[in-house]
């Protein structure tokens, strides 16, 4: 196991030599000034600068002091917010998104299906989103494991991946997986099924774990005939949920089906992250909160099947006064184009703050992912990830005008063809 | 269909509404007229007797007087393709009746023979105000049925459904053609043959109307030989005409195209693409079909074409993906292209559970050029005529029907929370499964 963790880490720092190279050369410094900037973390700054350096936000205030050699852009008193963060996505996997054929598949790498070239990742960057995480679908109890991008659309397929962002896993409950294989008279074709596959699976990885730890102990004994159990990557994955090194996205609509996760978790010993779609959380609030684990949910998207029929628009609101992190998601090539105003719906639907409703797209999204650290809010040492709007972000009129990442332009809504600057058709 | 009667009976079923209601101090975005600050709006037997600015109208002694102060007051909002009523929980098959889909010509099937005025969707939608709608088939085929208007309240579905069959959506969107795979294939499975099978049962029609001409004209020879034989009764050549022509055998499919074939309805003629919508169009003008447009959300380059076909088109989804060779963009701001070479634009949810966000899509296209006024006539005024109803909806004026929204700001915005819905002059109770499911969870 030791030698794998070598190996990722390796592959990381491959990934990110490689990032480097890629880089649009804009290394230059930047700043954005004459700006309403919503920081999220700590107000909205009337009138306000944003300093980048290195592709790193370097100050931000009423005045920062930039070198004159700074490229500055006057934000001409439009509305500054950090990139959005879709916590929840399937484009650019060319349809790869299920393995349908086992409920139980987490050794499935979403980054082997990644297609850095669909324009939805284009389409999303319009809408000023520039951090996604790319899931397995929920035919599966237990799916593949996540991607996250950044939209820089234009690039090469390394250059999108979010440099050091941690590993997530997709599990799914309730309808999909019963349907699926309950569907072909396979198990699971009930939610107890589903569950049995579940913890059958977990146990499985318990016991793989042991063989490995046992051989593990001898070559540290120094036991010479020491033979090595049989590398199994699902196994290998779910040991690794089951050491806490993956992030567990748990796709989860009834409030009963909520409880049994977070109880199977705790059986287990791994926590859950985030509970997707989670459209019944406001009946299981309390609960969410004292585990700590957040959700990522639609705004009022209801009654496209059973489990989302008792969904209602003030679920976010609700669940986030009980102390649960909210955050708004696509889950569509769509509703990622216009993330804003599902956002701003919470506003309405409970009476969200601008700056709470702005959160759930944002900084929320951004823990989900487990990057923020690095995104999700306008701090000093994050990613230079910035969109500058056309009217006000959270209303029916808000559109990006200029989305930054990483300091450099990659959409600009007043250049002809794409409004790209990284890619032209046909290039 | 007899809209008046319609509407009368709709009307006196709101008796209730008996009492006199005022909308006092409000700001009234009337569609037809401008804004009136500080309105006033008065409401009686179901329909708006009097509106203008206080101190410009008389407000009755008995009447009820609701102080909207700070509100905005507009026209209840209409939606001019929906499946409200047709579908309760979309992946449940037992609660769908969205389309007969056994073939592709099914112009018989009536959507208000399956409309159900108890649908949970119902309140959901008129609880953001909107009031009325068309509804529709889904489009899987080419001609899936004919479209009722409904209102979105009433007792039964009898009351609420004010237009049965008033038109008739013709798909070519491309969607129809069943070609999912090599083996399941199935006629039409493509476009040439779906032109053909619609060219064939528009055939049949003209000549099942032919038929029924015929026999009618024999019919009243016949009639005209007995006046004569009974002038004549010693005319033996005669007696062998005197049986009664046999009638043709009815037949409710091809009935139910002759209204269209006579130009006496609209069609909904749905097309995505230039190349589909030029087919679409070229059938119609084969068969003389009045047609109003649907959806072009990817026919940018015949905008022209479609400017010069001088009829209305309901635009999108607006939120319709693009082409990946289109600008992200392109559907966005097809509205503001449209309205620009003078097109009557119309928007339509397309939907069944988000036709509550009807207002938003308007608001959106204003982001991309499309004016402010214009944007909220598409989903008023612009739809009531369109669908003959602008003597009664659509605006607020004195002789329509008090179908008014009462909310706290910009009906295109989707911050605003609409306060109050009246339908027919009825107060709408602003409470639906949602909310009772919020009110219960909330008290914990």
């Amino acid at each position: 196991m030791n030698r794998i963790t070598i190996r990722v880490v390796f592959l990381f720092l491959v990934f990110s030599v490689f990032t480097q190279a890629q880089q649009p050369s804009a290394r230059n410094e930047v700043v954005i000034k004459h700006a309403v900037v919503m920081t999220v973390t700590h107000g909205i700054i009337q009138n306000g600068s944003v300093y980048i350096k290195d592709g790193k936000i370097a100050a931000v205030g009423k005045d920062v002091s930039a070198p004159s050699s700074a490229t500055a852009i006057d934000a001409g008193g439009k509305y500054l917010t950090p990139g959005i963060i879709d916590s929840h996505s399937h484009i650019a996997l060319d349809d790869d998104v299920n393995e349908a054929t086992s409920p139980i598949t987490p050794q499935m790498m979403m980054i082997d299906a990644f297609d850095y070239q669909d324009k939805a990742i284009y389409r999303g960057l319009a809408g000023g989103v520039t951090t996604s995480l790319l899931l397995h679908g929920s035919a599966n109890m237990i799916g593949g494991q996540a991607v996250v991008i950044k939209h820089k659309y234009g690039l090469n397929r390394d250059a999108l991946l979010f440099p050091g962002a941690p590993r997530s896993i997709k599990f799914a409950s309730g309808e999909n997986p019963k349907r699926v294989y309950g569907g072909k008279d396979q198990l699971p074709s009930t939610r107890m099924g589903n569950f049995a596959v579940q913890r059958e699976a977990l146990v499985q990885a318990q016991d793989y774990m042991r063989e490995w730890d046992d051989y593990n102990a001898k070559v540290k004994k120094g036991e010479k005939d020491a033979s090595p159990p049989k590398r199994d990557l699902k196994m290998e994955a779910l040991a690794d949920v089951l050491r806490g090194n993956l992030l567990v996205q748990i796709h989860c609509y009834r409030a009963d089906e909520l409880l049994t996760e977070m109880a199977i978790a705790k059986e287990f010993g791994y926590k859950v992250r985030a509970f997707h779609h989670a459209l019944e959380a406001y009946k299981v609030a309390d609960q969410l909160a004292a585990n700590n684990v957040a959700i990522a949910t639609f705004s009022d998207w209801w009654g496209y099947k059973q489990e989302a029929w008792d969904a209602i628009p003030w679920n976010a609101v609700m669940s986030m006064r009980k102390g649960v992190r909210v955050a708004i998601k696509s889950d569509s090539g769509d509703f990622a184009r216009r993330l804003n105003q599902e956002a701003a719906k919470s506003i309405r639907y409970g009476g969200a703050t601008d700056e709470e409703a702005l959160r759930m797209i944002t900084l929320n999204a951004a823990w989900i992912i487990g990057v923020d650290d690095k995104v999700g809010s306008i701090d000093v040492g994050k990613d230079a990830d910035l969109v500058i709007w056309d009217g006000y972000p959270l209303s029916s009129y808000g559109v990006p005008s200029k989305v930054f990442i990483d300091g450099d332009v990659y959409f600009d809504r007043s250049l002809p063809g794409f409004g790209m600057t990284h890619y032209s058709e046909g290039q | 269909m007899n809209r008046l009667l319609v509407f009368c009976v709709l009307f006196s079923t709101a008796a209730l509404a008996q009492q006199k209601t005022v909308l006092k101090g409000g700001k009234l975005l009337t569609i037809s007229h401008g804004t009136i600050e500080n309105g006033v709006l008065v409401m009686q037997n179901g329909k708006i007797t009097a509106i203008g600015a206080e101190g410009s109208i008389m407000i009755p002694k008995d009447a009820r007087v609701i102080d909207t102060r700070g509100m905005t007051i507009y026209p209840g909002l209409i939606d001019s393709e929906d499946n409200l009523g047709l579908t309760e929980i979309s992946a449940e098959q037992s609660t769908n009746d969205l389309i007969e889909s056994s073939d592709e010509i099914m112009p018989h099937m009536h959507v208000y023979d399956a409309f159900h005025a108890e649908s949970e969707l119902i309140p959901v939608t008129r609880l953001n105000g909107v009031t009325n709608a068309i509804i529709a088939p889904d489009t899987k085929d080419t001609l899936p049925g004919q479209d009722s208007f409904v209102q979105l309240a009433g007792k039964t579905s009898q009351e609420m459904l004010l237009i049965r069959d008033i038109a008739m959506p013709l798909n070519f969107t491309g969607d129809q053609r069943h070609n999912e795979s090599w083996d399941k294939r199935k006629f039409p499975q493509t476009r040439m043959g779906m032109a053909a099978q619609l060219r064939q049962a528009f055939l049949d029609a003209q000549d099942y109307a032919q038929h029924w001409a015929d026999y009618e004209k024999k019919k009243s020879e016949a009639a005209q030989k007995t006046d004569d034989k009974d002038k004549k009764p010693d005319d033996k050549d005669k007696e062998k005409d005197k049986k009664p022509p046999t009638p043709p055998k009815r037949d409710l499919k091809l009935e139910a195209l002759l209204p269209y074939l006579q130009g006496k309805k609209p069609i909904v003629l749905a097309a995505e693409e230039a190349n589909d919508l030029q087919t679409a169009v070229s059938l119609a003008h084969e068969f003389n079909l009045k047609f109003v447009l649907s959806h072009i959300s990817h026919s940018q380059s015949v905008l022209d074409y479609v400017a010069g076909l001088k009829v209305p088109v309901i635009v999108g989804p607006i939120y319709e993906d693009p082409k990946p060779y289109e600008r992200y963009d392109t559907v966005y701001s097809l509205p503001a292209q449209l309205y620009k070479r003078g097109v009557k634009i119309i928007f339509a949810s397309f939907d069944a559970h988000n036709v509550r966000n009807l207002p938003y899509q308007a608001g959106y296209a204003t982001a991309f050029g499309l004016p402010y006024d214009e944007a909220l006539k598409a989903i008023t005024l612009n739809a009531a005529e369109t669908w003959g109803v602008a003597d009664q909806l659509g605006s607020l004026d004195a002789g329509k029907a008090a179908n008014v929204v009462v909310a706290n700001g910009d009906p295109l915005d989707l911050r605003t929370d609409v306060k109050q819905v009246f339908i027919a002059g009825k107060e709408i109770p602003m409470t639906s499964r949602q909310t009772r499911l919020r009110d219960q969870y909330s008290g914990q």
